[in-house]
């Protein structure tokens, strides 16, 4: 039975929303509760895709005994051609292999930002911004260029996880497994802004000196949250990628996957999960009903209508600095401990002092 | 034969890299000075070189008119676009009590509308004018002095120019030394009398003008696209960190070391290793940006430099 019209465009809607809520969420952890300008967004995003279209293609190409005279990248067709024929066939091989890649590519975004954090983490966050950057754009060069990573230039094609669904249903369990991972990292993250560790990284960002006086490792803090926003993050580069069943550096760059996850987490509001989440789904939206006009304007002006948009962007992110700059869901009170948790530590110390 | 080959080789590399750091030089250097009074790294610097790469195209190829004599209205066009981002974005910000983390994201997003402005201009000069805007270069209209490019004359001269300039600007000049002060202690030089604002706009028209001069001669040297404002910008950020980001004379030190080291690192390992080391060329600035983070986060200008060649000899 095929898929109804207004049903592929909803699940294309949300496959794109979730994959950019994850990315904004990841920065929100980063910025919006710790306070660290991560302006290489793109740095996790582009690693997590480089790992899956760099590792596990060659694994479980290896452990499915392709031949060994076949090169991943030389004669990538069709190795993977050759790995889809037995994944198709194998839904419990095809979901550890999903599994297992998208748990590498968090590691190897973990890496990423300990290494990315590591020359300029005790400095003012504008000199860990200008190396977030620049590393950002140098990890492009190398995945552009060496092929040995995902092909060089050309990109590599990777096998395909859900090739047991088979044609119609594809884009619909894709679209489920993004979302279910969104929603994944939403619980964890809020569970995290809602732990001590969170309330610690609020104190951090709005008064470091003062956390430094009560003796939280401030530096130690900043790496770890670096680790793991970029490990979220790195997870929906690798989403993407098996959302294509391809890699290619070209799809990587700083406007969508660092400018934009800004806008969405300053126009959701910052130190906000639901804000980022919230902000993702507008942007996203709104992208969709432009590009659905757009037809309309490139008729007329003699250049790409695209670079209209990015332009409107940047006006719109400058105007919600200035004039709301807490986004629509401003960040709310830490929620302290309930009344009666008080009211236990107020008599458990009334009870030292007595002794 | 070979030999002379190699010899040659250099000479060309060693007129590459002197061309090279003397336009970083002039990038680092109006980069820092903005860093030094609105304390923000502004990420747009790249966009105001490339922005006149496009306006140098123009001029350069419809109205016929010399790229050195585009370096006037580059300049106006690189300080307009640079105090249009400091008054109507930078200083609302700063009033309205906004902290640097978002000065900085402002950068960002005028980045971006800079970006697009110019990937317009490219395809309107494309489409309209049926000129090459994409991975383009105008070596062809450089005028010839000594034998050599002109830009390998007038390059150096200009960064010498410019940092001269800048010190007897700074230095003997009644409005460059309240500059100096407004830099200094903002409120001090305020009671004083000193009009901040103006010394803050005016660091911020040269600081683009510089970056424009740039801009216009950019495409007599390299190869040149819409987005090569990034590439400059890990090249520019390298050399102000290498240069300390609070001393003009150390970011045109930074500019030097790591245009030379860019061009030359490049050059020599390509031919030795082979020519597919080219586009890796961004690995060279970020590493010594790395390097100058972690073992001299001053720059060159903080290091105690007795201390250093006790300890060391």
């Amino acid at each position: 039975m095929p898929i109804p019209l207004p049903i592929t465009f909803l699940i294309d809607l949300l496959t794109l929303f979730g994959l950019f809520a994850i990315i904004s969420m990841s920065l929100n952890l980063e910025f919006g509760y710790a306070g660290i300008p991560n302006f290489g967004k793109m740095l996790a995003v582009a690693g997590g895709a480089f790992f899956v279209g760099a590792v596990p293609g060659r694994v479980i190409a290896y452990m499915l005994d392709v031949p060994t005279s076949l090169d991943f990248f030389r004669n990538n067709l069709e190795v993977v051609s050759l790995v889809n024929q037995a994944l198709a066939s194998n839904p419990i091989i095809s979901t550890l292999y999903l599994l297992a890649s998208l748990a590498g590519a968090a590691l190897a975004g973990a890496a990423l930002g300990y290494i990315a954090s590591y020359p300029g983490i005790r400095l003012r966050g504008d000199y860990l911004a200008m190396t977030l950057l620049a590393m950002a754009e140098v990890l492009r060069v190398i995945g552009d260029n060496w092929e040995p990573l995902i092909g060089g230039s050309l990109g590599v094609r990777i096998p395909d996880p859900f090739r047991w669904v088979g044609g119609e249903y594809r884009s619909l369990s894709v679209a489920l497994t993004i979302l279910g991972v969104t929603a994944a990292m939403f619980v964890y993250l809020e569970l995290v802004s809602k732990s001590p560790l969170g309330r610690t990284l609020k104190a951090v960002r709005d008064e470091e000196l003062s956390a430094r006086v009560y003796g939280k490792d401030v530096d130690r803090l900043r790496v770890k949250t670096l680790i793991v926003g970029c490990a979220i993050a790195a997870v929906s580069g690798a989403l993407y990628s098996f959302l294509t069943a391809s890699v290619s550096a070209r799809d990587f760059n700083r406007v969508t996957h660092t400018f934009w996850p800004w806008v969405m987490v300053l126009v959701g509001g910052a130190g906000n999960n639901l804000g980022a989440v919230v902000g993702a789904g507008i942007f996203v939206t709104l992208r969709r009903l432009i590009t659905f006009y757009k037809s309309y304007f490139e008729a007329i002006v003699p250049f790409d209508v695209v670079w209209l948009e990015y332009m409107l962007l940047g006006l719109a992110l400058i105007l919600v600095l200035l004039y709301r700059p807490e986004g629509l869901l401003p960040e709310r009170p830490t929620r302290t401990l309930k009344r009666g948790d008080i009211l236990r530590v107020i008599s458990r110390m009334k009870r030292k002092e007595e002794n | 034969m070979l030999r002379q080959g190699r010899i040659g080789l250099s000479l060309l590399l060693l007129r590459d890299a002197v061309i090279f750091s003397s336009l970083l030089m002039m990038l680092s250097a109006g980069l820092t000075l903005t860093y030094m009074t609105t304390k923000v790294p502004n990420f747009a610097h790249g966009d105001f070189a490339t922005l006149n790469v496009y306006a140098g195209l123009a001029l350069v190829r419809l109205l016929n008119v010399s790229p050195y004599l585009g370096m006037i209205p580059a300049f106006l066009i690189g300080g307009v676009a640079a105090l249009v981002l400091y008054l109507a974005v930078l200083k609302p910000l700063t009033d309205r009590g906004a902290n640097y983390v978002i000065l900085m994201i402002a950068t960002i997003a005028y980045d971006m509308i800079l970006l697009s402005l110019i990937n317009i201009s490219a395809d309107y000069l494309n489409r309209v004018h049926k000129l090459i805007t994409r991975l383009f270069q105008l070596r062809d209209f450089d005028v010839e002095l000594l034998g050599q490019p002109g830009l390998f004359v007038v390059a150096p001269f200009l960064a010498f120019a410019m940092i001269t300039s800048l010190y007897i600007f700074l230095n003997r000049t009644k409005f460059g030394v309240a500059m100096r002060a407004a830099i200094e202690n903002p409120s001090l030089a305020e009671v004083v009398g000193i009009n901040i604002n103006l010394a803050y706009a005016t660091s911020w028209f040269i600081s683009g003008g510089l970056a424009g001069v740039v801009g216009v001669l950019m495409p007599l040297y390299m190869t040149c696209n819409p987005d090569i404002g990034v590439r400059l910008l890990i090249s520019i950020f390298a050399a102000s960190i290498l240069g300390g980001l609070s001393n003009i004379y150390g970011a045109f030190l930074g500019g030097a070391v790591i245009g030379f080291a860019e061009v030359l690192g490049t050059g020599y390992l390509s031919m030795a290793l082979g020519p597919w080391v080219v586009p890796y060329r961004p690995v060279i600035p970020l590493i010594i940006m790395m390097l100058t983070l972690i073992f001299a986060p001053k720059g060159l200008a903080g290091v105690d430099w007795k201390r250093f060649v006790r300890r060391v000899g």
